[in-house]
């Protein structure tokens, strides 16, 4: 993939991306709303090209951002879901075995001769996420998405950092499959644990910080269209302010997102402390953080808290 | 279009080299692989502010939240301040300091304007204006010089557990630290300001090569602010001990990288700026152990102080000055006489950082007579007990926005104030 690097992105993706505030535009387009720093390691990652890596605490738009970056290049997201024991077959391709079995009952009752070659041919694989990106045939190269990285074990953790330096899949009964169109790689990880020195430095790298109070307003109004601006302002506000304190888990932006829909489903229109009060379960998920936040007091969560 | 003198010109090769070299030499692990992404990335971005420079680097360079403040620290030392780090963080903490600049996508009439910009037809790649006279080339190869990476425990082990042969490795990676202060405020416009600065890479590059092994620090073609002087204090008193070796190291980097100030006290100041300039670092060591003949005696800290204001401090030295103090504050005298001269320090110098090794230890608090009395006058009080450690003393050191300093100060008040009030409750 470094000579592809040298020559950098294809013609037609560096007319879709021809700069960064191009990218952000299109971003907002697509009603993803990013920060400069996000915009430009997107950019880097679709231009140079080279994968990309995403962190940040759950909730910050990890997932999003690629997803958002495929719908403007107009290309398809392949996204692996990692989880705790993932292993090469889910992420590249599996055999269909019932679907062999039943060729092998079906060349039986013929008495037609099957050989075992016959068996694993194209008609009989089924490509998963790494291995569809790689085989996208274009016009444009896919987006691939691994997602939560962290949560599958080293081993998996070493294979796709191989299939990072190749850009190629070798399956044993059908040879070397090379990308066409290589895809572009976002990876993300919520750091529950830490990856790679050698993955991290292969990635360009981006860590995602909660967005502004401000910031997370805007992006709310995308998602939640008919909310006025005093309650994403007081709602952005108060969030901000739960994530000071040591909650178990910190809201992020999908939280601000329900409790913001929560409150104009109930026809509030600007944030105080009855209101919050009726509402900390679409925000909190957690039940001792519940119980610390009504400790802490309503009219502090909501800002009007004087002294 | 701009006129061309109104931008960064660089190399990106060379750009590239600079950075990395620097970072590395701050102790932090750049491979050639990084270094050559962010010099292709260069021509692709053609970054025009700061911030799209500061964005590029850090993309291409860093992998780890850990290393963001040392990062920080370096490329606002590099490229001269002009950025301040603050800005590039989202809600790190809780409600945003009031009237911090909000995030704003761009509007409509600068969409246009890049639209323009985009065109490769009016836009002149930056690498063209350094090509044409092409007396000094940029080395090719091997951007990085091949130091040994610290590896990570070695990072996060306190100064006083390490053992004895890991010793000399740490007081060499701790001598790379880059300890920049801020430049001096000058009343002018941001806007101004920006187009004055540009680096001038030839120099940079010729000064790189005369001085060897030292940090690159870009120099600018009309410099116009000064950086701020350093002081560094460091107690060598027999409770320091085991930290001690190592903080005369980075004393030592940043008298040789840079123009601080050196002192050591125990019962008495002594100055060790030129023992500490000497080219042989364990030379310099022992040089400056024979020059301070109480070393690893008691702390008389408030007396030590005293004559660093009246011989030095109130002469300019302290004036204006970024002034660190490495103690763990266990003072033998009274605990006021500290707080008078501390206050006198307070008004002669610009910031005040106070690096306590024993804050790192669990469940410590600022209680000491010494400790909470000086407190209140500090604008950062920092830990320094290991590699990774420094990263906030180089952060704290090289701080400076006017907003930034007045909230840590603030905070650092208020804190000691509560200490302070809660040991007189008891
Ligand atoms: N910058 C943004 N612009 C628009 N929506 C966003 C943005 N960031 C986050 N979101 C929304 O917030 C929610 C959480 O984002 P997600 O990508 O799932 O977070 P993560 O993957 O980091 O845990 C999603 O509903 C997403 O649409
Ligand atoms: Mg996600």
């Amino acid at each position: 993939m470094s000579s592809a690097a040298r020559a950098g992105a294809e013609n037609d993706i560096v007319s879709r991306v021809p700069d960064v505030s191009a990218l952000t535009w299109a971003l907002d387009a697509a009603d993803y709303l990013a920060d400069p720093g996000l915009a430009m390691a997107l950019f880097m990652a679709v231009r140079l090209p080279q994968p990309l890596l995403l962190e940040g605490e759950a909730g910050v738009g990890k997932t999003e951002a690629a997803k958002a970056l495929a719908r403007v290049l107009d290309t398809p997201l392949l996204r692996l879901q990692c989880y705790e024991g993932i292993d090469a077959a889910e992420a590249l391709y599996e055999w269909n075995y019932p679907r062999q079995l039943m060729a092998i009952r079906l060349a039986e009752a013929t008495g037609e001769h099957r050989d075992e070659q016959s068996l694993f041919n194209r008609d009989y694989l089924m490509p998963r996420p790494l291995l569809a990106a790689i085989e996208h045939p274009g016009p444009r190269p896919a987006v691939l998405l691994i997602d939560e990285l962290d949560r599958a074990d080293d081993d998996f953790e070493a294979f796709t950092f191989e299939l990072l330096a190749e850009s190629a899949v070798t399956i044993p009964e059908l040879g070397t499959i090379h990308a066409v169109h290589p895809p572009i790689v976002v990876l993300t990880s919520n750091r529950t644990r830490d990856l790679h020195d050698a993955l991290k430095r292969r990635c360009l790298y981006h860590w995602i910080e909660y967005p502004s109070a401000q910031h997370t307003a805007e992006i709310v109004r995308r998602r939640v269209p008919r909310s006025g601006e005093p309650l994403t302002l007081g709602v952005a506000a108060a969030v901000s302010r739960l994530r000071s304190l040591d909650v178990e888990k910190p809201p992020g932006i999908a939280e601000a997102i329900d409790w913001v829909a929560a409150l104009t489903l109930l026809g509030v229109e600007s944030l105080d402390a009855s209101s919050a009060k009726a509402t900390l379960g679409s925000v909190l998920k957690n039940h001792d953080d519940v119980v610390l936040v009504r400790e802490r007091g309503m009219p502090w969560l909501v800002g009007a808290e004087h002294g | 279009m701009s006129p061309p003198g109104a931008r960064v010109v660089v190399e990106p090769a060379a750009l590239a080299v600079a950075l990395a070299s620097t970072l590395h030499r701050a102790g932090m692990t750049v491979t050639p692989m990084q270094a050559g992404r962010f010099a292709d990335a260069l021509p692709l971005v053609l970054p025009r502010r700061r911030d799209q420079l500061y964005w590029t680097a850090r993309i291409a360079l860093v992998s780890e939240p850990s290393q963001l403040s040392l990062f920080d620290a370096v490329f606002a030392a590099v490229f001269d301040g002009m950025l301040d780090p603050a800005d590039n963080r989202g809600d790190t903490a809780g409600p945003p300091p009031a009237g911090s600049e909000p995030r704003r996508r761009p509007v409509a009439s600068q969409r246009r304007q890049v639209a323009g910009e985009a065109d490769p037809s009016t836009s002149r790649p930056a690498t063209a204006a350094s090509r044409d006279r092409g007396a000094e080339q940029a080395p090719e190869q091997s951007v990085v010089p091949a130091v040994a990476s610290p590896d990570e425990r070695l990072r996060e082990t306190a100064f006083a557990d390490l053992e004895a042969d890991e010793i000399a490795e740490m007081r060499r990676l701790v001598r790379r630290v880059v300890l920049a202060t801020p430049r001096r405020r000058v009343r002018r416009t941001r806007a101004n300001l920006r187009a004055g600065e540009r680096v001038d890479l030839r120099r940079t590059l010729r000064r790189a090569r005369r001085t060897g092994g030292e940090p690159v620090r870009l120099i600018h073609r009309r410099r116009r602010q000064h950086p701020r002087q350093l002081v560094l204090l460091c107690d060598v008193s027999g409770s320091m001990e085991p930290y001690t070796r190592v903080f005369l190291s980075l004393l030592q980097g940043a008298v040789c990288g840079g123009r601080a100030e050196a002192f050591v006290f125990a019962t008495r100041l002594t100055r060790l700026t030129h023992q500490l300039a000497l080219r042989d670092p364990d030379q310099a060591l022992a040089e400056a152990a024979a020059k301070a003949p109480d070393w690893a005696g008691g702390t008389r800290l408030a007396e030590s102080l005293r004559r660093f204001i009246d011989t030095h401090g109130r002469r300019g030295l302290a004036r204006g000055a970024v002034v660190v103090i490495l103690s763990d504050g266990w003072e033998h005298g009274e605990p006021h006489h500290l707080a008078e001269q501390m206050a006198r320090l307070r008004r002669l110098a610009h910031r005040i950082v106070w690096v306590n090794p024993r804050r790192a230890a669990p469940g410590y608090a600022p209680v000491t007579g010494g400790m909470a009395a000086a407190l209140p006058y500090c604008d950062a009080f920092v830990s320094g007990h290991t590699l990774a450690a420094l990263d906030a003393v180089a952060a704290a050191i090289s701080a400076g926005g006017p907003r930034e300093q007045a909230q840590t100060q603030r905070e650092q008040r208020a804190q000691a104030q509560r200490e302070h009030a809660h040991r007189r409750d008891m």
